[in-house]
């Protein structure tokens, strides 16, 4: 069955002197979050952006996706520990998604986990739903 | 062209059924969110989904994208309001984000609705968040003039 999820956004103004408002999500775990194209562009100063919200994305669903593949080897994680970085070329578009992640997880060595991140990193919804227009790189090892 | 990166941090407990994680952006404006699997695919219960956070990205990145090709036609938008919907669906077994759907009202003084579908189009097609989920992703758009 299908699921959906939704979040609304307004904006005044024209684009480089006006700001926007992700007023609300459907969870109500987050908003109202102000944006702007200099904040989006430039230095953040405390507001979200479309690159900072899809690497959350990316981050969230990669980890779920990872515990899902460890567990099924019957190596379910203690923990994973995971960023996303999105690097943004403003008249190019998103060229990278970047994961990186760090997990505690016992009785598994390096290689396996390595290639359970791998597996995670080219099935999870997110990864598949970007994959074909931008470079996707994987760093993964346990935890010391 | 100037790279600009944006990073989220993700920590996740215990395996998919039962486990549970937070999630962080680096700018400090969202601050571990919680997300877990029940969540994601049944009713959220104040949970955020990697599907939500990609609705919020795609919809405010079609915002302003919105208001620069109105801006850039010599109509620059009073107020725009973009609602996003990402449906995931199960194709073949797997999990796949099937579709995210727009839907934008705009209030531009002195615009007819010919043009403004014309441009609002153009801002769908150079919606970089809109590009990039088009791996599975089939992006539509229902844009409307608002007359007040």
């Amino acid at each position: 069955m299908a699921t959906t999820r939704r979040a609304e956004a307004t904006w005044n103004g024209d684009l480089m002197s006006g700001s926007g408002t992700i007023e609300s999500v459907q969870s109500g775990t987050f908003g109202p979050l102000r944006v702007s194209w200099p904040a989006r562009t430039e230095e953040p100063n405390g507001q979200t952006s479309p690159e900072e919200l899809i690497a959350a994305a990316h981050a969230a669903c990669f980890s779920m996706a990872l515990s899902n593949v460890l567990a099924k080897a019957g190596n379910a994680p203690e923990s994973l520990s995971t960023n996303a970085t999105v690097t943004f070329v403003p008249g190019t578009g998103i060229t990278k998604s970047e994961l990186d992640v760090t997990g505690d997880v016992p009785g598994i060595d390096e290689a396996a986990f390595r290639d359970a991140a791998e597996d995670a990193k080219v099935n999870c919804p997110v990864s598949k739903a970007l994959g074909g227009n931008v470079e996707l790189t994987l760093t993964a090892r346990l935890k010391s | 062209m100037p790279r600009i990166e944006r990073t989220a941090d993700v920590t996740w407990s215990g395996n998919v059924a039962r486990g549970d994680g937070k999630i962080s952006g680096h700018s400090g404006a969202i601050q571990l969110l919680p997300f877990s699997l029940a969540t994601r695919i049944g009713n959220p219960e104040g949970k955020t989904s990697p599907e939500e956070l990609m609705a919020a990205a795609v919809g405010s990145c079609f915002a302003m994208s919105l208001a620069g090709e109105l801006t850039q036609a010599g109509s620059p938008p009073e107020l725009i309001s973009v609602d996003a919907k990402c449906v995931v669906d199960e194709v073949a077994g797997s999990h796949v984000v099937t579709e995210v759907q727009l839907t934008a009202r705009a209030r531009v003084p002195e615009l007819g609705d010919e043009d403004f579908q014309r441009i609002a189009r153009e801002a769908e097609e150079g919606c970089t968040m809109a590009h990039l989920v088009r791996g599975t992703a089939a992006v539509t758009l229902s844009a409307s003039l608002d007359s007040d």
